[in-house]
């Protein structure tokens, strides 16, 4: 299919847009996934039916991945931004680089506020 | 003003930003201690005036930027641009059914 | 040097190897023209200036396009994969049809619409502080790797590709013009400025580092006004 071609990348500018694409098609899931939790917020036993499956150890993965695609694509985007507004072109290398590193450090960081308050 | 692209495309890069703030105290709300999560905490939240302030607004520029995103995702394609005024449409009324919906869960508390 | 080439002939693609002896110097242009001279003339390729000028000659190697007269084979190893430039429908071999390159060049109206006419010409003046602002961008030389390399202009053919845009830009910027207003009608279409997503492809690989997507960018920002 034609779609397929945007993944087919010739430098980390193009994973980086390929990935921006993909989470943010997986974040537009969550999004419609998370108004169904707030729909179940109208009784406690459904809520802590649902909470005591997905706020859980087994869980922790799927959540650490979600903070990486939040993450990723919340940086990204700004990077994007930014040369959006045409700055720092010639400087595009650097830019991403720091963007990855911000991303990184920003999902480790998470996953650690996320698997703290599970052990509590 | 060039129709509504230039709007969007504004648009979507402030909700960009604003979420990068609201979604890493959304975050940090609901996830930096064990409770928060707990019905009654949440309850107290969804119960109280300045966080459901903080959530409409939140819901507001998630969903306009997820349906956003995904309309140029759709309109980059060939059968996308053909059908666009349908693709706009629909995204549209996606879109704002989402944020009517969020407001109504918000408004039942 | 091994050359890996995708070929196409009679609506059939396949993959042909040639061994090129390899001199100190050599360009990837080289080496094919000696594919056609030596072993097989029926290989079809294009090229003119052979010094980075005319833009004839970008194809795809080791899957990312360059310009066959500046790639240097000493830069590659023992074996080098060659296939038509992406995005483009193939007619033969390495030879992809250009028309719509070029339309989608056309439809922006790349040329200075000035206060003059052939009747009674007025010296256009400009500083070289003007010229600075736009002189990089006059630079393309329409090889069309950036659109290969779009993923806009991958998924839908009617997108006017960073190429066309840059040369609106190009125009736009240039105090002798005044045919600002005209050209942003056009590349303010939902096929214009609109499909570009900063992908950022199109800067990495411009022979003349030009950078599309700046000039996209800033025309973009024109498009607001």
């Amino acid at each position: 299919m034609g779609v397929m071609s945007w993944f087919k990348y010739k430098s980390p500018f193009g994973l980086a847009f390929a990935f921006q694409r993909i989470t943010g098609i997986i974040l537009l899931f969550y999004l419609i996934l998370h108004l169904c939790y707030l729909t179940s917020l109208q009784s406690r036993e459904l809520y802590e039916t649902l909470t005591s499956i997905t706020v859980s150890r087994q869980f922790i993965i799927f959540d650490s991945l979600l903070i990486l695609c939040g993450v990723f694509h919340g940086v990204n985007g700004i990077r994007i931004i930014i040369h959006e507004l045409g700055i720092g072109h010639e400087l595009r290398r650097v830019v991403l680089a720091v963007s990855a590193i911000i991303a990184i450090l920003g999902w480790i960081i998470g996953s650690y506020i996320l698997f703290m308050a599970l052990g509590d | 003003m060039r129709g509504f692209e230039p709007l969007a495309w504004v648009f979507q890069a402030i909700s960009g930003i604003a979420m990068v703030f609201l979604i890493t105290t959304h975050f940090l709300l609901t996830h930096s201690s064990h409770d928060l999560l707990s019905y009654d905490s949440v309850l107290y939240r969804m119960t109280n005036m300045e966080y459901k302030i903080f959530y409409a607004l939140l819901l507001i520029f998630v969903t306009f930027h997820a349906f956003n995103g995904l309309r140029a995702i759709i309109l980059d394609t060939e059968g996308g641009m053909r059908k666009k005024g349908a693709v706009n449409a629909v995204i549209v009324t996606a879109a704002l059914i989402a944020i009517f919906y969020g407001l109504y869960l918000l408004s039942k508390f | 040097m091994k050359f890996v080439i995708r070929r196409f002939k009679d609506d059939k693609s396949f993959w042909q190897s040639f061994e090129v002896p390899v001199k100190k110097g050599m360009t990837l242009l080289d080496g094919l023209f000696y594919i056609r001279e030596n072993i097989d003339p029926s290989l079809a390729f294009r090229a003119s200036c052979r010094m980075g000028i005319c833009g004839s000659c970008a194809v795809k190697v080791n899957g990312r396009p360059r310009l066959a007269c500046e790639a240097q084979l000493s830069k590659f190893k023992k074996e080098i994969k060659i296939e038509p430039l992406d995005n483009f429908r193939v007619i033969r071999d390495l030879v992809t049809e250009f028309e719509g390159f070029f339309a989608k060049h056309k439809k922006v109206k790349p040329y200075l619409i000035a206060n003059t006419d052939y009747e009674n010409p007025i010296e256009q003046l400009q500083t070289p502080e003007e010229l600075k602002k736009y002189y990089i961008f006059t630079l393309c030389i329409k090889c069309g790797s950036c659109l290969s390399v779009c993923p806009s202009s991958a998924t839908l053919e009617s997108s006017l590709g960073p190429a066309a845009l840059v040369s609106a830009y190009r125009f736009n910027a240039d105090s002798r013009d005044r045919g600002k207003e005209e050209r942003l009608k056009i590349v303010s279409e939902s096929f214009g400025v609109w499909r570009c997503h900063s992908a950022m492809e199109c800067s990495e690989v411009c022979p003349k580092q030009i950078e599309p997507a700046k000039a996209i960018q800033l025309l973009r920002r024109e498009t607001l006004r």
